[in-house]
């Protein structure tokens, strides 16, 4: 016997609610785009509650878009991503570019004297504190690319985008620990004559905690919800 | 857990974990805000922090090399050659208390420092034109 080719109740709302999604999607993605770049945020911004506003909708309609939390998560961790990588190629791949000379040493002088003392001195150039260009080697082509890609993966609610997302997360929670341990133990040189010291770096970075405020949920979020 | 206890929460929530994830959401959405806020607008910040639009970016540039390496005969090299060698290698003249600590002697600059920084050494280069004497054209500042 041939089944019928009538679309079921369950089909046209699975068909409605990844429509939603995409269309949702659709206005997030190049928000969190615009906003990796810093310079677009205000652009950016916009587009992004704009594609939250399309999701919360859907959600309110009954439909199986993803959750809130999920699709802020997601797209944070990108954001952490790519604004902490946009700093650290510069000093990696373009320390001699007349932006990084001028936007990035200044924001050493501001913050962290680590991008400002004895700047392009070394022979790979960029920062001269011992252990910073450590861990831009050792972060941006591994950690980053696989925290966005994770992310990307986390946001279509793919099982391994979970997986990925809670093993970088936790890359991030000993890349901070690392990160400030090194900073501390060359503070001298780090602090010294910066216009906004220690609190002001504080302040500053505070908001790129995204891993600790990931694992929590990661481990504690229903993992049926991702699909294998 | 039964259907109608989950009625409200979020797909993947339970009730044990709903107060948690809730603000768990508050802090992503205030550090979301704060990251696009501060990658909008740190770079205008600094620009007129050292002294943008006075000052163009190279001489910005030029300034921030001044002060690091306590020399005001540096300049900020635009195009910078490709394969040349990094910029500072080999400098003399930056200052510093070394040990297993370093500690730079440069000074912290100010709000629009660099403007002034470069008005009093024009200033001086100025002066040093009138009344030639080798012991002003230095003009090395500490």
């Amino acid at each position: 016997m041939e089944r019928a080719a009538v679309a079921s109740g369950y089909d046209v709302h699975q068909e409605q609610s990844r429509e939603a999604q995409r269309q949702a999607d659709r206005w997030m993605l190049p928000g969190a785009i615009m906003m990796t770049t810093a310079i677009l945020g205000p652009i950016g911004f916009p587009l992004f509650l704009k594609g939250m506003s399309i999701q919360r909708k859907a959600a309110l309609q009954g439909l199986s878009v993803r959750p809130m939390i999920c699709t802020l998560l997601g797209y944070l961790v990108i954001m952490d991503s790519g604004l902490n990588s946009i700093g650290w190629s510069l000093d990696l791949v373009a320390h001699h570019s007349l932006i990084n000379r001028t936007l990035v040493t200044a924001w050493g002088n501001m913050f962290d004297a680590g991008y400002y003392w004895h700047y392009n001195e070394l022979w790979i150039g960029g920062t001269g504190a011992p252990g910073e260009k450590s861990w831009e080697i050792g972060l941006v082509p591994t950690v980053f690319c696989m925290r966005l890609a994770a992310a990307i993966g986390f946001l279509q609610m793919k099982r391994w985008g979970h997986q990925w997302l809670i093993v970088t997360c936790w890359f991030g929670v000993i890349y901070w620990v690392g990160y400030v341990a090194n900073m501390t133990m060359f503070a001298d040189l780090r602090y010294t004559g910066v216009v906004f010291p220690v609190i002001g770096w504080w302040i500053y970075d505070i908001f790129y905690i995204t891993p600790f405020l990931a694992i929590p949920y990661l481990h504690t979020v229903n993992r049926e919800i991702f699909s294998d | 857990m039964n259907q109608s206890s989950n009625q409200g929460l979020a797909p993947g929530t339970r009730e044990t974990y709903s107060r948690l994830h809730r603000w768990l959401q508050r802090g992503l959405f205030v550090c979301l805000t704060a990251l696009v806020l501060e990658g909008t607008f740190t770079f205008p910040f600094l620009l007129v922090w050292y002294g943008w639009p006075t000052l163009s970016l190279q001489e910005m540039c030029s300034e921030l090399q001044k002060h690091r390496f306590s020399d005001d005969t540096r300049e900020c090299i635009y195009p910078y050659p490709l394969f040349g060698p990094a910029e500072g290698a080999g400098q003399t003249t930056a200052q510093d208390e070394w040990g297993v600590q370093p500690r730079p002697k440069y000074e912290r600059i100010g709000f629009r420092d660099l403007v002034r920084f470069r008005d009093e050494r024009l200033a001086r280069e100025a002066a040093a034109k009138q009344t030639p004497d080798p012991g002003l054209a230095i003009g090395v500042r500490e």
